[in-house]
């Protein structure tokens, strides 16, 4: 980002316009740099120093011995649990998704993508409501259902509810990913490859699964440190076993007045996320390495 | 996927596949629109008998629903405010200038949305609360901001770079001073860009729900809030209705910023292309 973001250096007469600018780019940055300096970084950092702190103000750690025994344990390997589920199932529809509309016409695969793209902009909270009102016993789905043997099926306040509410939510991500990604695929290698003889099934697994694999691991850490911090859609879909860490976070905060615990579980919440987000990094550059060797 | 490509059967499973992706991303949006006139709001689908009650119910006397209306658009209002100022300096600075630490201040910029938001938000509860400001819809509106002004820089960003800094130099040369060329180059073309960065502000901060339910009170409960405990506690047939206004009010939105694109994409050529230039210093258009 750096890199292209950087005009090219200026020339030894146009110094003086050269330090005119920085002075000027100091100045704009200022106001985005401070705000989130003051309310971004600053409260996140208290909320680090809090969970360190004992009742007394001293150094302890037993906050997050806390959160890492008993019942908050088991609601921190939940939340593993429903996103790690959470992001395979949106990365193999979004797979299949992306890869139909790819072969679509333009105007046809304009439109789809408004179905993708439309839904990301409807508030959660009321999807997740949508959901509500399709999944219970006597929603569409059951309804639609009513001849398959087993009918009515529980599709709420269970972990298949909560995971079909956190798949939808997280489907536009990789959808719109994997989408940009396919199009970015060489087509002229594919070919070069079927021109020397390499069967379909070898095509895509030696030459398009490299290509897009990386673009397919990040779209699924994306959608699974998305899904970490998800609260609205267990919270209302799930049952007492698909308490997610956010929604133990909130009741220690709103119910509890447990602060310091919440500080701890937002913590780990945060360093699983950076976690994730570094491996997303750690990927996409192993992808514009593979990339630039094939093509060359 | 490859090996189905070209026969005819596999092009039809991937299609009805896709369907069935699309109908599960569509149908929940779907359902509570239609629901929303439905007489019978918890009963079975497709309703039987339609009825506007649900609407009626949310502004009838008593109703809670307009109260949580109003401060939702007024946090919004506050913080697009916000985002808007923060979001042009941190554009200009991030692409007009040199910027030392670009890449950390970039960074700094898309941390808030790449940080699980209940976090953001915990640490906004633990920096408000000592200083009485739960409650406050000042104080939800500058979380709200936290949220919403990357995502006013990012689209900033981009319209800022679609702009030909040539038109700029162009007007520089022919003796405009900078205030006349901000006002009379650069604003115009890129006033399709700000609607769109206010109007994506304005959803975020309406649509915000883990910082308001952080930092409202009893008497300050912002829409989604609302709808959240009328989900949770006290169920309200009415809440349809408000869901279904609410879906409305995101594809108006996205409908607005598509419109003002279209309308402001011809504005760049016309100013760089020669035939048009005589048609703008010539308005009654009297081509010579």
């Amino acid at each position: 980002m750096a890199a292209t973001l950087t005009a090219t250096a200026p020339a030894r007469p146009r110094k003086l316009l050269a330090s005119r600018k920085t002075r000027v780019g100091i100045l704009y940055a200022l106001p985005v740099v401070v705000y989130l300096l003051v309310l971004f970084v600053y409260p996140i950092f208290s909320t680090l120093l809090l969970s360190l702190k004992d009742a007394d103000g001293s150094f302890t750690l037993h906050w997050y011995a806390d959160a890492l025994t008993g019942v908050n344990l088991s609601v921190l390997f939940t939340t593993l649990r429903i996103s790690a589920e959470t992001a395979v199932l949106s990365l193999v529809f979004g797979f299949v998704l992306a890869q139909a509309i790819s072969r679509l016409k333009p105007l046809w695969a304009g439109l789809a993508m408004l179905v993708v793209v439309v839904p990301h902009f409807v508030s959660a909270l009321v999807r997740t409501y949508g959901w509500i009102i399709m999944l219970g016993d006597k929603g569409l789905v059951n309804e639609t259902l009513a001849w398959a043997p087993g009918a009515p099926y529980s599709l709420l306040y269970n972990e298949l509810g909560v995971v079909i509410g956190t798949t939808s939510m997280m489907l536009p991500y990789t959808v719109l990913l994997l989408y940009g990604v396919m199009r970015g695929v060489d087509r002229r290698l594919l070919a070069a490859a079927a021109s020397m003889g390499a069967g379909r099934v070898t095509i895509f697994r030696r030459i398009y699964l490299p290509l897009v694999s990386p673009g397919l691991a990040s779209a699924g850490l994306l959608s699974f440190i998305l899904s970490l911090g998800y609260y609205i859609t267990p919270a209302l879909m799930g049952g007492p076993n698909q308490t997610m860490i956010a929604t133990l976070i909130n009741q220690q905060v709103t119910k509890e007045n447990q602060w310091n615990g919440a500080a701890a579980q937002g913590v780990i919440l945060l360093v699983l996320t950076l976690a994730g987000l570094l491996l997303v990094k750690a990927v996409s550059s192993l992808g514009a390495s593979r990339k630039k060797r094939s093509a060359s | 996927m490859m090996e189905l490509r070209s026969t005819l059967a596999g092009r039809i499973v991937l299609t009805a596949v896709a369907t069935v992706i699309l109908l599960f991303l569509a149908l929940p949006i779907v359902v509570i629109l239609v629901t929303s006139f439905s007489n019978n709001a918890f009963a079975s689908f497709p309703p039987d008998t339609w009825t506007l009650n649900w609407y009626k119910a949310l502004f009838a006397d008593g109703s809670k629903w307009p109260a949580a209306l109003s401060l939702s658009a007024l946090v919004a209002a506050i913080s697009t405010v916000f985002s808007l100022i923060i979001g042009v300096t941190a554009a200009t600075a991030l692409v007009r200038s040199e910027l030392p630490l670009r890449s950390a201040v970039f960074a700094l910029v898309l941390g808030p949305l790449l940080i699980p938001q209940i976090v953001t938000a915990l640490g906004l509860f633990l920096l408000f609360e000592p200083a009485a400001m739960l409650g406050s819809p000042l104080a939800i509106a500058l979380g709200h901001t936290v949220l919403a002004s990357p995502i006013a820089v990012l689209i900033l960003i981009a319209t800022l770079r679609g702009i030909d800094e040539r038109l700029e130099d162009a007007a520089a040369s022919m003796g405009a001073g900078r205030l006349t060329i901000a006002r009379k180059i650069t604003f115009p073309l890129a006033a399709p860009g700000m609607i769109a960065a206010a109007i994506f502000s304005f959803i975020t901060s309406f649509d915000e729900f883990y910082i308001s339910q952080f930092l409202s009170s009893v008497d300050t409960v912002t829409l989604p809030v609302r709808v959240y405990n009328s989900l949770t506690f006290d169920i309200d047939p009415s809440v349809t209705a408000i869901s279904a206004i609410l879906i409305a009010f995101a594809i108006l939105a996205l409908g607005l910023v598509a419109l003002v694109r279209w309308l402001g994409s011809g504005r760049q050529e016309s100013l760089l292309s020669v035939e048009n230039t005589v048609g703008v210093a010539n308005p009654a258009g009297e081509t010579v």
